[in-house]
């Protein structure tokens, strides 16, 4: 009763860890795009069965060893680490209850003679966000927060900080880098008609934001964002892209302006719900 | 003499006349090959090939066309047998004057293909019958347009009213007794039997898709061997030039053929329409034979 009682607290207590028993995966589709052109490359489409899609936010493969029947080495050694890619499945609602996740790891194109790629392993990484309670800070009528910094325990939990600026938090950080650069330009000995024209047009064309577009200051020492979007008040996700600029971040919706009733949803990875799973397939036949 | 000047003048004025309008030693050359291969239930995939133009006189041609007669790989897959529908030809000013086509997935093995077939040039200033203008084409609706040159290519093209398309839509709609009969055509022509109910799910779903076409949009109905030869239709405003159409389409449901035209505003009243026809003189062809190396 005892070892029971142990066990079940263990249970309760131990965080995730990645199963070191190789996951159950199958094979779902080959694309083999053979091109002197761009994109030549192996695709492979693997299912995780017992992994629901939903409960999936991205993925991505990580490849330690692959190499086809005629022995040629399919790991691109120049390529970068893969980044974690959205599951669109889960993203646009089209997955049925319980359909497992789908993952898709991108390889070197084979020998034309290679009929099978005879191994492939490494790991399989999933951002479960339902896995961390800190996974996701959601703040509601964001655009009541110009010039406050949003506040919330998930943000906190990760040591992420989100600003956004008002219309005197920008123009008086426009002031300060104005006066660094006029520093810059006088110690680097330039006069005062050259200091007064690099830096009008430095001031001019300086966080010239679009229509929509909202400037931040995101300090996420750690790298814990994965996305940040919108979620109007029907519940559609807006997707954001961000871009850097002297500091301040620009939050862009390809033209849609952030209403009073949006939320701001962050999501983040934790050490929780970032998930690894090793893999390995044997004699996958090439179409 | 008399009559020997004249036959004179009238070879000087064929031979200006083929200058002209004349395209010589036009072939191809493969500008990209991609062996796109995919293994995904019962899908494969396709070689696609982008081609570009050689030869004089290219610019005097409208648009044009690959159309492959045979093709197989160096292991006697057969990629293409000239049995299906030809392409529909593509703008000249596009995508720098290539053209793009695809065949059928060579084998695993095979490392060339050979394809046999013909470059078609659409040139429709070859023939003073190419290109129709009917005034006032959509003051009348659901009554054949009326133009001798469509009567003698025997090309008949009813502008519909809303009512009208409707009523055709509904005609159009998939029933039991439709869907019998494309199974049956299927099965005639050896489609395997998941094919054939995977083209009529797309197909019910597509009809799924139909709607009400916007205001101002132009839409004729045909018989799709007659919408097979026109190149385009233009509608043209007030002040004779063609208005600018972002979206257009045709779909077809056995013989006949449906094109939806829908302009960026509403043609005027009066407007005219501008019908490019594919004649034989407005048409060249000019054989290929190419050897591709696969990637």
């Amino acid at each position: 009763m005892k070892k029971l009682l142990a066990l079940a607290l263990l249970l309760c207590v131990a965080p995730p860890a990645p199963a070191a028993t190789n996951a159950t995966v199958t094979v779902k589709q080959v694309q083999d795009r053979r091109t002197k052109g761009s994109f030549s490359q192996l695709m492979i489409s693997i299912e995780m069965p017992g992994i629901p899609s939903a409960d999936v936010a991205a993925s991505r493969v990580l490849v330690s060893q692959a190499v086809d029947d005629k022995g040629n080495n399919l790991v691109d050694s120049e390529a970068q680490e893969p980044e974690l890619e959205q599951n669109a499945r889960s993203m646009f609602g089209s997955d049925k209850k319980d359909s497992p996740v789908t993952v898709s790891v991108t390889l070197k194109n084979p020998d034309r003679k290679a009929t099978n790629v005879k191994q492939i392993s490494g790991e399989i990484e999933l951002f479960m966000p339902s896995k961390d309670p800190n996974s996701v800070a959601e703040i509601p009528k964001f655009t009541s927060f110009s010039g406050k910094t949003l506040s919330h325990k998930a943000l906190k939990a990760n040591g992420v900080e989100i600003a956004p600026l008002n219309a005197s938090q920008l123009a008086a950080e426009k002031k300060r880098l104005g006066d660094l650069k006029r520093k810059e330009l006088k110690d680097a000995g330039y006069d005062d008609e050259s200091i007064n024209s690099v830096l009008a047009s430095f001031l001019e064309s300086l966080f010239q934001t679009d229509e929509g577009e909202v400037l931040v200051r995101l300090k996420d020492p750690d790298k814990h964002i994965q996305d940040v979007d919108y979620v109007d008040a029907a519940g559609e996700v807006k997707r954001i892209s961000m871009r850097d600029e002297e500091g301040l971040t620009y939050f862009t919706t390809w033209g849609e302006k952030p209403q009073a009733d949006w939320k701001l949803r962050v999501s983040m990875k934790t050490a929780k719900n970032i998930v690894r799973y090793p893999f390995s397939l044997t004699n996958v036949p090439l179409p | 003499m008399r009559g020997l000047r004249l036959v004179l003048l009238l070879s000087l004025y064929t031979s200006l006349t083929s200058a002209v309008f004349g395209q010589s030693g036009v072939g191809v050359e493969i500008d990209d090959v991609t062996d796109n291969r995919v293994s995904a239930g019962g899908f494969t995939g396709q070689l696609e090939l982008r081609v570009k133009l050689t030869g004089t006189g290219l610019d005097k041609a409208t648009a044009a066309r690959i159309v492959v007669k045979d093709a197989r790989d160096d292991r006697g897959t057969v990629l293409a047998d000239g049995k299906s529908d030809p392409p529909d030809f593509f703008p000249r000013e596009y995508n720098s004057g290539t053209l793009n086509f695809t065949v059928s997935q060579p084998a695993r093995a095979a490392s060339t293909v050979r394809l046999k077939g013909t470059v078609e040039l659409y040139a429709p200033a070859r023939d003073p019958n190419a290109v129709v203008k009917i005034s006032k084409a959509l003051s009348k609706y659901d009554t054949p347009l009326s133009s001798p040159t469509l009567k003698t290519a025997k090309i008949t093209l009813t502008p519909l009213s809303r009512q009208g398309y409707i009523d055709a839509r509904k005609a159009r709609k998939l029933d039991d007794k439709k869907i019998e009969e494309i199974r049956a055509e299927g099965k005639k022509r050896g489609v395997p039997d998941s094919e054939i109910e995977t083209m009529i799910g797309l197909a019910k779903a597509l009809e799924g898709l139909d709607e009400d076409p916007p205001e101002g949009a132009v839409i004729l109905s045909g018989k799709k061997a007659d919408f097979d030869r026109i190149y385009r239709i233009e509608i043209l405003g007030n002040d004779g030039k063609p208005i600018d159409t972002p979206q257009r389409g045709t779909s077809s449901r056995g013989e006949d053929s449906i094109m939806t035209i829908i302009p960026k505003e509403p043609p005027p009243a009066n407007a005219a329409l501008q019908i490019f026809l594919i004649t034989d003189k407005s048409k060249l062809s000019f054989p290929f034979d190419v050897k591709v190396t696969l990637p």
